[in-house]
């Protein structure tokens, strides 16, 4: 399975990949509609792009309330079928990452799809900060690492 | 070994708990008992599909080959008593199903509070099936509903009454909306969105009795005098747990069945899950009944996976609490409301209709609240392991938002280090 990973040292916040994302999904270039988010911290000088990871133990998966989330047996991606989706808003405050937004206009919430297997995000970005791989390619940055990120600060801080 | 595996109730944890058994294992024979429809439903669409958000199909969670796909038989019936001697229950019509392990799925209802004359036509729970058909007729422009109560599920039918046209009353008995999901000052925001969305909203207020009118319109009366006309009455005013058919037995109940880390009640065999049960919380203490969807899905595949015969144990139950409604997204997470020897992270940067508050207890997160847009519940969703994992965070009011992402980035890299000895 492939997926999307995203290492923190290179991203040089050019935001191509939210307007990416968003032309995907609306044909249009609002940051406000992309499922991929940067978030550059100018205190702690971290550039931070996070979209979905496409978790094997899905919690936003299991705890929908409508049955809306299941995974693209093609692809792997965790989808929202928009049509069944009730926009209560569990999957968003299900997920650890913060990788879920909601759809304003039509009320649902929607995510990273993998664009149907050729992400529209990782061609735009400019300096190799996003990658699409295959879990056994990803050395650093995969969503294993991500993963245990909580369990490592769990150790750490105790 | 193949067992009889008895599971009552096909909600949330019924269906979490049958499909993580099948995962463990496939040959024992499993029967599932419902009261009400076999095809599975979502009890939390309901008020949606009440303000047309959902069409009355996608309230069905499952498909129909389901039960086929599970190899699982489910059954209507109306589980009337436990009988653990004999290691069965027994169904209204006579049916003694026998069991080697069982789970209480049961669920929960909806509690009527003792006011005279609350009941008859025009006065629902927003319960199930059955309820949200006999209001549908009621949800159009110029009919009148008051809602009793204040929780997620009345004020979820207040807003799809509201969007339908309908002149909504919401009468709360307390001295503000949903008590017990939001702190103060995300409710006055909720009340606020309320009111411009044309709610007409009372607190403090206890109704008296209710009275129908010759041409069957109801009439509140309240303490003070003052009344209110209704086509309909949504009466949300809290739930209990469906225990009645365990009565004469061993089993121990408190504000639910009681259980362990594993789902099981004090009886042999006999594990339950979801609303019915009182489960161990994340903080430890006393166990709770929660009564929510996450919990009921998370209890579910404990009990499942521990009726295979595989030894899980629960992590324990975390609150959280979501929904927009009235134009604002409110959400809840843990303990939120202060305490002694608790410190608040109100998020100060935001604008005036917008709240997000993380509640500290020795410089570990405990819960959160938020009001406004919904890019504010993500905080609250990268708190839940921080939560649950009792990790300590540090930083301040202000900078929530780069101090978990710092926590994230430091940590990530270390466990990359750590794992890739590849990484520069």
């Amino acid at each position: 399975m492939r997926f999307i990973t995203m290492d923190v040292t290179k991203c040089v916040v050019c935001r191509n990949c939210e307007y990416a994302c968003s032309f995907q999904q609306t044909g249009d270039f609002k940051r406000e509609d992309s499922n991929i988010r940067v978030e550059y911290y100018d205190d702690i000088k971290i550039c931070l792009p996070q979209t979905c990871l496409q978790c094997d133990d899905s919690f936003c998966m299991e705890i929908c309330p409508a049955a809306a989330i299941t995974r693209n047996k093609i692809t792997g991606a965790i989808e929202i079928d928009s049509d069944r989706c009730a926009g209560c808003k569990m999957c968003i405050l299900s997920c650890p990452f913060g990788n879920i937004h909601f759809d304003e206009t039509n009320l649902v919430s929607r995510k990273c799809n993998l664009c149907k297997g050729e992400p529209n995000c990782v061609s735009a970005c400019i300096s190799g900060a996003l990658q699409y791989v295959t879990a056994k390619d990803s050395c650093r940055n995969n969503r294993e690492t991500f993963q245990g990120f909580i369990e490592a600060m769990a150790k750490d801080t105790k | 070994m193949t067992m009889q595996i008895v599971i009552i109730g096909n909600s949330a944890a019924g269906l979490s708990a049958l499909e993580a058994f099948r995962e463990k294992d496939q040959s024992s024979r499993v029967t599932i008992v419902t009261k009400e429809e076999k095809r599975p439903y979502s009890r939390v669409l309901l008020p949606y599909y009440l303000r047309g958000k959902i069409p009355y199909e996608n309230l069905f969670i499952r498909d129909k080959d389901y039960y086929t796909r599970m190899n699982a038989k489910c059954i209507i019936g109306n589980v009337v008593k436990l009988l653990p001697e004999q290691q069965s229950i027994l169904l209204e019509n006579k049916t003694l199903l026998p069991y080697d392990r069982l789970l209480i799925a049961t669920g929960s209802s909806p509690v009527k509070p003792p006011i005279p004359g609350l009941s008859g036509k025009g006065v629902y729970h927003l319960w199930n099936l059955a309820d949200v058909q006999n209001m549908a007729p009621y949800f159009k422009k110029n009919k009148r509903l008051v809602v009793l109560g204040s929780g997620f599920v009345s004020l979820q039918g207040a807003w799809a009454a509201r969007s339908k046209g309908l002149t909504v009353s919401v009468v709360e008995l307390m001295d503000r909306i949903m008590p017990r999901v939001l702190d103060d000052h995300a409710a006055g925001l909720l009340a606020a969105g309320m009111k411009k969305s044309g709610v007409d909203l009372h607190v403090n207020t206890l109704t008296r009795k209710i009275e129908r009118t010759e041409d069957g319109k109801l009439v509140l009366h309240f303490k003070g005098g003052n009344t209110l006309a209704a086509d309909v009455i949504i009466v949300g005013t809290g739930v209990q747990p469906n225990v009645d058919f365990t009565a004469g037995t061993k089993i121990s109940i408190d504000e639910g069945i009681v259980v362990d880390k594993q789902m099981k009640t004090t009886l042999p065999g006999v594990y339950a899950a979801g609303d019915v049960a009182q489960v161990p919380s994340t903080f430890g203490g006393e166990p709770v009944v929660h009564a929510l969807w996450p919990t009921a899905i998370e209890t579910g595949r404990i009990a499942g996976t521990c009726m295979a015969g595989e030894n899980v144990v629960y992590q324990g139950s975390l609150n959280m609490n979501v929904t927009q409604m009235f134009n604002i997204t409110v959400a809840s997470m843990g303990d939120f409301i202060d305490f002694e020897g608790t410190e608040s992270w109100a998020d100060k940067s935001l604008p005036k209709d917008q709240y997000l508050k993380i509640l500290m207890k020795k410089g570990i997160p405990v819960g959160a609240v938020c009001a406004g847009s919904s890019e504010l519940i993500s905080t609250l969703g990268c708190l839940r392991p921080l939560i649950r994992g009792k990790v300590r965070i540090q930083g301040g009011p202000g900078v929530l938002k780069a101090m978990l992402a710092k926590e994230i980035v430091q940590h990530h890299q270390a466990f990359a280090k750590r794992n890739n000895p590849c990484v520069s």
